[in-house]
């Protein structure tokens, strides 16, 4: 069995993470256990009690909670059997059956599906797409040869891709620019708000997209997803993570990650080794994604500037929520070029290696050396440490951070932002970044001659640190050519920014260019992490 | 468990002597005659490859070129048995090791521990930290007995900074009882000294019972009670007119160009590093640290 063309009914994986869940209970004391069970009853009683306020939960949901308050009285039997039961409950909400035709059908029908899906508000519009999403999204890799590479090493090696987190609209994205390179499907978890929209819903269940209620806080369904993952990943199915965990709020490019899913890549991995199985190793890919424009963009950075406790982990009522509003933006994005750029950075290990060509890790001298020695004996027996692993987990994530800055694209709508930032920030030094996005309209109100200036200044910048390998560009004008460069980038962003948000994050009023602080912090902090000033 | 010991100097010995009495087998690498009372290899590749535990007991600045002849694998095991940040980067030892090898289960050993009162079977005491529990735990076993107790800590970061700042703090000391000014001066310095290490090591994410422990008040009172460490040492000729050593200044340097980076003011080391690049007096160093503005304690 391989791949997630053979990924099994919700029934066999429900028996597999069932058998995993039976060996972390073996090493439980009583009490343990006792415990385990009664965080999962108190965390989910405590969700159905504040969600009875706004929507009554799901009987279905209740109902195995109910009986695990009812087992929690008997014995360690009668608790081990009601923690079975839910991780079976999981089991079959987490997993969605992969279904080859639906797959065979969208394929056959891009690449005007993904234009289609995101534009349409009802099931009847996804005959009538007019968009063609290739001409629109860059897609990149590391290896610069339309995916060859990727498409031979899917063959040998499991893949788990670890996106930089924009926007709702990143899983289909980078599903759709698998299927352009040519590469199986991956898996991805996607969380429940994502399955709201009936069209969206049809589709994510059917290519690849497993639930994740991240309402749900207790240790034994996060113990759920993770053994879900590792299950898949051993069953060769490539994955598609978020280390970053949720969208960045402030549009930074993330600096730090949850290592939580990311860990299941070695968990898999050494199962592989010690099972024997034909294709153990597991790579990972860092991937980029870099947005002219972010549909979720006012609600995110509005977010971002609450106070600490006031900001949210799930944000349901965002732009996304609304199927018009993804259509607008859908429609607005897909007719831009350079729109959005996907790149797919050079591969990892599970330690933050790089790998040569046939997926060796590449040690610091440059020559390839044998990554299993990292988790096996002497003899070549796997040396089960949790308490190692996640320190290479760690390692990995911090590899991963470096790529993803490393592999960022910087766009017009960006630089123009960071400069405007920039150049408010001049006038008040001592204010605090919270207060300057606060100030009023007319100081809002940048002159466009110097606006230019400090354009030109930061596309010299940029254009040295592109050099040295530290970003990518994506700018329009001439390179080399700063001031003619900065003009053409002004006028790209506020062509960009025109109708677009709600408030045009910079809008064009002849000398002079006003400026929305809080879209333009968020835009300006993509050119954040690389030891330029913050933008505001 | 087979242990080598980079490096063959007093400190490789005595850290060869602990492992003995610990019942374990100690070979030494060394680079100039074969050092007497242990089995010893020129070749760090290979005693590194054939042992369970790998102790790098060489001056900070040899570090990196130990670890390029030593090319320890993934199966490694490194702990990083000396003081101080690499004088020639101002990195990190541990992260010299990861850089140059495909290493990346790493320690780092101190303490206040001295070569000649362990071979000369005296009690002693260090910490040993690594991120890795195994590493700590491997290292404990490997040099805990009744002439030694090892204890373990998960602060890497926390015991690799307590060491680079004693090896700078240990220069003030020698300074002030150069200039004679008495114990008062010496435990102002100690105190004082730990107080700015903690503000680093609080923006570096390491733990401030770290710099209370063996790795820092306990190994600063160790250096600033003998003169012929070499910190105090560095200390008392500067004192008496003498120049730094490249060592003592890099070291110096390094230290205060860390703390810049987090933005954190460490005036015991900025006064050391100036008067080792011979920019300050001694006394008018001493004059300055105690016109500074008057300040709470913590």
């Amino acid at each position: 069995m391989s791949g997630i063309f053979d990924h099994p009914p919700a029934a066999v994986i429900s028996e597999a993470l069932q058998a995993r869940m039976r060996k972390r209970l073996a090493k439980m004391s009583d009490t343990e256990v006792q415990a385990y069970l009664a965080d999962a009853i108190y965390l989910e009683r405590r969700r159905f009690h504040e969600q009875r306020k706004t929507d009554p939960p799901d009987p279905a949901e209740v109902a195995p909670i109910q009986h695990a308050a009812r087992a929690i009285r008997g014995d360690r039997r009668d608790q081990e059997l009601a923690i079975l039961h839910l991780v079976d409950t999981y089991a079959h909400e987490i997993h969605n059956e992969f279904n080859r035709r639906t797959y065979q059908v969208a394929t056959k029908v891009l690449p005007g599906a993904l234009g289609r899906l995101l534009t349409a508000t009802r099931p009847g519009e996804l005959l009538h797409g007019h968009f063609n999403p290739e001409e629109r999204l860059v897609i990149e890799t590391a290896h610069d040869d339309g995916g060859a590479w990727l498409r031979r090493i899917a063959q040998t090696h499991t893949l788990i891709y670890a996106p930089t987190h924009v926007s709702n609209l990143d899983s289909p994205l980078i599903g759709f620019a698998l299927h352009s390179l040519g590469l199986p499907p991956a898996i991805y978890g996607a969380g429940l708000n994502l399955f709201s929209s009936p069209v969206m819903a049809y589709f994510m269940s059917r290519l690849g997209a497993y639930t994740v209620d991240r309402r749900k806080k207790h240790a034994l369904y996060k113990d759920v997803l993770k053994d879900y993952s590792v299950d898949s990943l051993g069953r060769r199915c490539h994955s598609l993570f978020f280390p970053g965990g949720t969208r960045s709020r402030s549009g930074r490019v993330e600096t730090s990650v949850k290592k939580g899913l990311l860990g299941t890549g070695i968990i898999a991995w050494q199962e592989g080794l010690e099972k024997r199985r034909p294709n153990p190793e597991v790579l990972v890919i860092p991937v980029t994604l870099s947005f002219s424009l972010v549909l979720e963009a006012e609600t995110l950075i509005e977010d971002c500037l609450q106070e600490e406790g006031k900001r949210r982990y799930i944000i349901a009522d965002d732009e996304f929520s609304q199927p018009r509003t993804v259509a607008h933006f859908a429609r607005q994005i897909l007719n831009l070029d350079d729109a959005i750029v996907i790149r797919f950075g050079r591969p990892l290990d599970l330690l933050g290696h790089p790998v040569d060509d046939e997926g060796r890790t590449i040690g610091p001298g440059g020559s390839p050396l044998d990554r299993r020695l990292y988790v096996t004996d002497r003899d070549g027996t796997v040396d089960w440490d949790e308490q190692r692993d996640r320190v290479y987990t760690r390692v990995l994530s911090e590899s991963l951070v470096r790529a993803w800055h490393r592999d960022n694209t910087v766009l017009a709508t960006h630089a123009a932002c960071y400069a405007a930032g920039q150049l408010l920030r001049r006038s008040y030094l001592h204010l605090p970044t919270a207060e300057l996005v606060l100030v009023d309209d007319e100081d809002r109100s940048l002159p466009r001659a110097r606006l230019l200036e400090a354009l030109a200044q930061l596309i010299e910048t940029l254009e040295q640190m592109a050099a040295e390998g530290r970003l990518r560009l994506r700018l329009p004008g001439p390179a080399g050519d700063p001031h003619g460069r900065a003009t053409a980038v002004l006028a790209e962003a506020l062509q960009r920014f025109r109708g677009f948000h709600s408030r045009r994050a910079l809008a064009d009023e002849g000398t002079k260019i006003t400026m929305d602080t809080r879209l333009c912090l968020y835009y300006g902090h993509r050119l954040s992490g690389y030891g330029l000033p913050d933008p505001m | 468990m087979n242990v080598a010991i980079l490096g063959s100097g007093n400190w490789g010995r005595a850290l060869a002597t602990l492992a003995a009495e610990a019942g374990h087998r100690a070979r030494l690498g060394h680079r100039g005659r074969p050092p007497g009372g242990f089995p010893g290899s020129p070749n760090f590749h290979a005693l590194t490859a054939e042992s369970d535990l790998t102790l790098v007991a060489v001056p900070p600045s040899a570090v990196r070129e130990v670890i390029r002849l030593a090319r320890p694998g993934p199966a490694a095991r490194v702990v990083i048995a000396c003081r101080g940040l690499e004088p020639e980067t101002g990195g990190w030892l541990s992260e010299v090791v990861t850089a140059e090898s495909a290493c990346l289960r790493v320690g780092a050993i101190t303490g206040p521990t001295i070569a000649a009162e362990v071979m000369a079977r005296r009690p002693s005491a260090m910490v040993v930290a690594s991120e890795f529990d195994e590493v700590a735990d491997r290292t404990q076993r490997a040099l805990h007995s009744a002439i030694c107790r090892v204890y373990t800590s998960s602060d890497l970061r926390g015991v690799e900074l307590s060491g680079a700042a004693v090896t700078v703090l240990s220069v003030a000391v020698g300074v002030a009882d150069g200039l004679k000014l008495g114990v008062g001066v010496r435990a102002i310095i100690v105190s004082r000294g730990i107080a700015e290490t903690v503000r680093l090591g609080r923006k570096l994410g390491a733990n401030p019972d770290t710099f209370r422990g063996l790795a820092g008040v306990g190994d600063l009172i160790a250096a600033a009670s003998l003169h012929d460490h070499p910190g105090t040492a560095a200390g008392l000729r500067m004192a008496q007119g003498g120049t730094a050593d490249a060592d003592t200044r890099k070291r110096a340097e390094a230290m205060v160009a860390l703390a810049r980076r987090h933005d954190v003011e460490l005036p015991l080391a900025e006064a050391v590093a100036a008067i080792a690049a011979g920019r300050l007096k001694p006394r008018l160093a001493i004059d300055m640290l105690m016109r500074r503005e008057a300040t709470t304690e913590s």
